[in-house]
């Protein structure tokens, strides 16, 4: 009788911790996630998008008042893909004209399909600016072959 | 490793930096496509970015930051969202590393109840 009335009591308290798992889940923005709770210990599953939301959720849980530990399982989702790059000629013109007003004139690029190499050097001063002008032309994606001007 | 367990280090500091960010991915190359403040919250996560992958050269990361004009208050960053079918406050949210309350408080004059959105709505997305 004692052990039944233990584990009674034991799976109600594992429940008023998962509800105020969950809650602080909700109370802090995290979706996609379910809680469970046994023997104070947490464990999340379900899908989110961002690994920076699957750290949250953990971190949110641990919080929790009566939970011991927690077990992520959060699993990652696909994220959508990109907006495709506007066609190589038009985005290679982008691309200098971004390099050119950065003043990076020892910089070259090429595309091909989306895919920008640059080659040549700048200045070690300017060498972060050069490839984020780079970044922030709609490109596919980088093959940076940079040098930095001794 | 995936690219973003790679960079979570970087979507971290956007996050707390006031960084609102979109992520998408073709190839094994991460997109981040986001607004950051101001241009030292920019800086910081191109610094991130140089300390995970020095000089870049890994070529796994796109990352596309613009500033937000400064002085602008949070809410009228000139970002907008566009409601469509299916959306919450939460999943909005996510979109933008911000809470639903965020968008919430920011959208008051517009929406009466939280749960209530509808698709064609534009929403005030603040700066996070």
């Amino acid at each position: 009788m004692a052990s039944v009335l233990t584990f009674a009591c034991g799976g109600k308290k594992d429940a008023d911790i998962q509800k105020a798992v969950q809650d602080k889940l909700t109370a802090d923005g995290v979706t996609g996630v379910t809680a469970t709770v046994k023997d104070g210990v947490a464990t999340l599953s379900g899908q989110v998008a961002d690994i920076t939301v699957k750290s949250k959720a953990e971190n949110s849980a641990k919080t929790v008042d009566g939970v011991k530990s927690v077990t992520n399982n959060i699993a990652l989702k696909a994220l959508p893909t990109p907006t495709p790059p506007i066609v190589d000629p038009a985005l290679a013109g982008k691309v200098n004209e971004n390099l050119k007003k950065a003043g990076c004139t020892g910089a070259t690029a090429t595309v091909e399909n989306g895919k920008v190499t640059i080659k040549g050097s700048v200045p070690e001063a300017k060498y972060v600016e050069c490839i984020r002008v780079v970044n922030e032309a709609g490109v596919g994606s980088v093959d940076n072959q940079l040098q930095k001007a001794k | 490793m995936s690219v973003q367990e790679k960079y979570q280090s970087l979507l971290e500091l956007a996050n707390q930096n006031g960084t609102t960010y979109s992520l998408s991915e073709a190839d094994g190359v991460l997109h981040v496509d986001g607004n950051a403040p101001s241009e030292e919250a920019k800086k910081q996560i191109w610094d991130e970015y140089n300390r995970i992958d020095p000089d870049f050269r890994s070529g796994d990361l796109v990352l596309n930051i613009a500033v937000n004009a400064e002085g602008t208050p949070a809410g009228a960053g000139g970002h907008t969202y566009t409601v469509e079918a299916g959306d919450n406050l939460t999943k909005i949210g996510q979109k933008y590393g911000i809470t639903w309350q965020q968008i919430y408080e920011a959208n008051r004059d517009i929406l009466k109840d939280p749960d209530k959105i509808y698709p064609g709505q534009e929403l005030k997305i603040p700066i996070g």
